[in-house]
């Protein structure tokens, strides 16, 4: 392997293991805090994807990724709230079998509203094409979708530890039984998180439409991925999340320039090898 | 409640049973009397995209021959194979069991191909395909079984003998390809014809269809320093690749060689620029001179404002000579329609047709596109000149793997 095409493999690697940081860190919030693996959490990827490219038209790039996230979040919140609040008190297993009715629905619903055919769509103009960073040539759009899901990532990990909601979060990870007899309002802390965390899942998809293109089942995709960061990283832990979702991308891509059939397979055998090695994940606690 | 008695129910049940029976004649006449054909196309999964331009191209040649065809109606209905194999040939047999189905034009996928030719062969329905994969016309073949599209042997070499004939030094080629029937069969013949010429493959990618993330395969094309990139994939797989290539900057310095595409339908979906230098090699164009290629594209064209692609061209062609052979045969029987087919040289979509004898291949015309500069273009659809069209070379009986076809 060459230089030019190492270093395409690590940047190319960085860029998606943002996306999967970003997928992980809001699974993890919801995973940690409601105990709820969120099988609709990829097709919320999806939605986001799709409102961005319908937003872009009315009100532009920025503005449909915007419109994605705020739709995705507020349809989170609307899923926390009349859906899995009433099964708290139930057998898990109704949570999952909610989540994993709706990725069905909300797949369908994608198909009636948009269309089953795949759609490709453009970065901005000011983003097109490649920059020369001496080593290789690298899209520009790629390098910017980095920069700024770096810093959402890091954003995210400074609000949960540096802030005051940031520690009802936490407490409520840690005992969210404690949490509600100190005082908090620990349902509108749920409902808060889920929106935060299906939004972030939206934030993801309307970024990576110029990258990856829509196809109503791309949702499937990248849940799986999503999943293997949330377990790597170790359950409910943010910094967890970011660095294995980095290490995904990271690995995965690499294995795409070595030998490509392997890439998705080389995922999770990583996975395998770090529960093994530390099986409450690599910064997880419990 | 006053319970029923069993004469009361036994009663009721026949009246019920003789009532219903009294529709059984009529029903029974009108599906002897009827034609009913199956297009069993992708509404949904990863060619959803291609499933209603197939549609639209059945239908014109259904409703081009007044929907009925020596004296008796056409019943045309459709099931979504869904890109998936369970899928086509569980909705294959249903159809064949509760609608009377005895002629199958489809699918579109070669690996759902090979899994409906089975169900052809079981259940003797006349089955036309049109694929990459040279299996249905091969080591997969039987008496029920045609093959519409190229043999991609013939394909390839008019690809890759026509591209070499016009850019001598283009000697380093890698391939992206579908890593699935159609694939690896188009991968095969591209290497050979490819060996003819001295050109050096300095690697190739094989990934699933549905791939949505190309970068990793485009560093690695770009590093390789190529100077074609061989586009052996299909559906939405061509466009996401085309775009990464222009993304990472490989194109179109590289020339994209899309050598089993669609044509028409690809070049709407990119913008003039990110059609420079890209070559296409294709079994269907909407600007093939011969007059009932020239009929088809202006019918599709003033019915849905748009040329006519490879799906609608394929599902028009092999309807109407299904039509056709109905015809010659005066029988909608699938043993009488197989035998006014085999054999046959007729004048037909895209040209002169000669469907094999030995192997129920269609020996017709493939074609060679290249995409014009925006300012050559005549018209907004005017994407590209025909710059090779040939049937030729037919691919040597002597390593066709169909040695027998079997009885009807």
């Amino acid at each position: 392997m060459n230089v030019s095409l190492l270093a395409g493999a690590v940047l190319n690697g960085l860029v998606t293991g943002m996306l999967y940081a970003l997928m992980g860190v809001g699974l993890s919030l919801i995973l940690g805090l409601l105990n709820i693996p969120n099988f609709a959490h990829g097709v919320l990827y999806a939605l986001g994807a799709y409102v961005m490219i319908s937003g872009a038209k009315a009100f532009g790039f920025l503005g449909g990724a915007l419109t994605a996230v705020a739709a995705v979040a507020l349809l989170g919140a609307a899923i926390e709230y009349l859906g899995v609040r009433r099964l708290y008190r139930v057998h898990p297993d109704y949570i999952l079998l909610l989540s994993f009715g709706l990725s069905l629905i909300l797949t369908e619903t994608i198909i009636l509203v948009w269309g089953p055919v795949g759609i490709t769509f453009q970065p901005p103009p000011l983003l097109m094409g490649a920059v020369d960073l001496g080593v290789t040539a690298y899209p520009k759009y790629r390098l910017v979708v980095m920069a700024f899901t770096a810093m959402l990532v890091l954003g995210c990990y400074l609000f949960v530890t540096r802030t005051r909601y940031g520690a009802i979060l936490r407490a409520g990870i840690e005992d969210k039984d404690m949490a509600a007899v100190l005082g908090i309002n620990i349902r509108r802390v749920f409902t808060l998180t889920f929106a935060a965390g299906t939004g972030l899942a939206g934030l993801g998809g309307a970024l990576m439409t110029p990258v990856r293109g829509l196809l109503p089942t791309m949702g499937i995709d990248i849940l799986p991925f999503a999943f293997v960061v949330v377990v790597l990283g170790g359950l409910g832990s943010l910094p967890g999340a970011i660095l294995a979702g980095l290490l995904v991308g990271v690995v995965q891509s690499l294995m795409t320039a070595i030998w490509a059939p392997g890439a998705d397979a080389s995922v999770f055998v990583l996975m395998t090898l770090g529960i093994i090695a530390r099986p409450q994940g690599l910064l997880g606690q419990r | 409640m006053k319970s029923i008695t069993r004469r009361e129910f036994l009663a009721t049940t026949s009246v019920a049973a003789g009532t219903s029976l009294l529709g059984a004649p009529a029903r029974t006449t009108a599906q002897g009397k009827e034609i009913v054909m199956l297009g069993i196309w992708p509404f949904t999964g990863a060619f959803s995209d291609v499933g209603p331009l197939l549609d639209r191209g059945m239908k014109l040649a259904i409703e081009e021959w007044g929907n009925k065809v020596i004296g008796r109606p056409i019943r045309y209905i459709t099931r979504d194979d869904e890109t998936k194999a369970s899928s086509a040939t569980r909705r294959m047999e249903e159809a064949i069991d509760s609608e009377g189905v005895k002629v199958v034009i489809g699918p579109w996928s070669s690996g759902v191909a090979l899994a409906c030719t089975e169900v052809a062969k079981r259940r003797k329905v006349f089955f036309y395909f049109s694929g990459g994969t040279e299996d249905i016309a091969g080591k997969r073949c039987h008496r029920y079984a045609f093959q519409w599209a190229a043999s991609p042997y013939t394909a390839m070499h008019v690809v890759v003998d026509n591209y070499m004939k016009l850019n001598p030094s283009h000697k380093r080629w890698y391939l992206f390809v579908s890593d699935f029937a159609f694939g690896w069969s188009v991968e095969k013949y591209t290497r050979e014809a490819g060996a003819r010429h001295g050109i050096e493959f300095v690697g190739s990618d094989r990934m699933p269809l549905g791939t949505r993330e190309y970068s990793g395969f485009v560093s690695k094309a770009a590093a390789a320093k190529p100077d074609v990139l061989c586009l052996l994939n299909a559906g939405q797989d061509v466009i996401v690749s085309i775009r990464e290539a222009h993304n990472f900057g490989l194109a179109p310095k590289v020339t994209l060689l899309n050598s089993w595409g669609v044509g028409t339908e690809d070049f709407m979906q990119l913008d003039a620029k990110t059609r420079e230098n890209f070559w296409v090699g294709t079994n269907a164009y909407y600007g093939a001179s011969t007059p009932v290629a020239k009929k088809m594209a202006e019918m599709y064209q003033a019915r849905y404002n748009a040329p006519p692609g490879y799906a609608p061209c394929a599902a028009y062609g092999m309807t109407r000579l299904t039509l056709r052979a109905i015809e010659k045969a005066n029988s909608a029987e699938p043993a009488d329609i197989v035998r006014a087919l085999e054999n046959w040289e007729t004048q037909d979509w895209p040209g002169k047709v000669w469907v094999n004898g030995k192997t129920h291949q269609t020996v017709r015309d493939y074609f060679l596109l290249r995409c014009k500069k925006p300012d050559q273009m005549k018209h907004q659809f005017d994407f590209a000149d025909i710059v090779a069209v040939n049937s030729e070379p037919r691919m040597p009986d002597s390593i066709n793997e169909c040695k027998e076809l079997g009885p009807v």
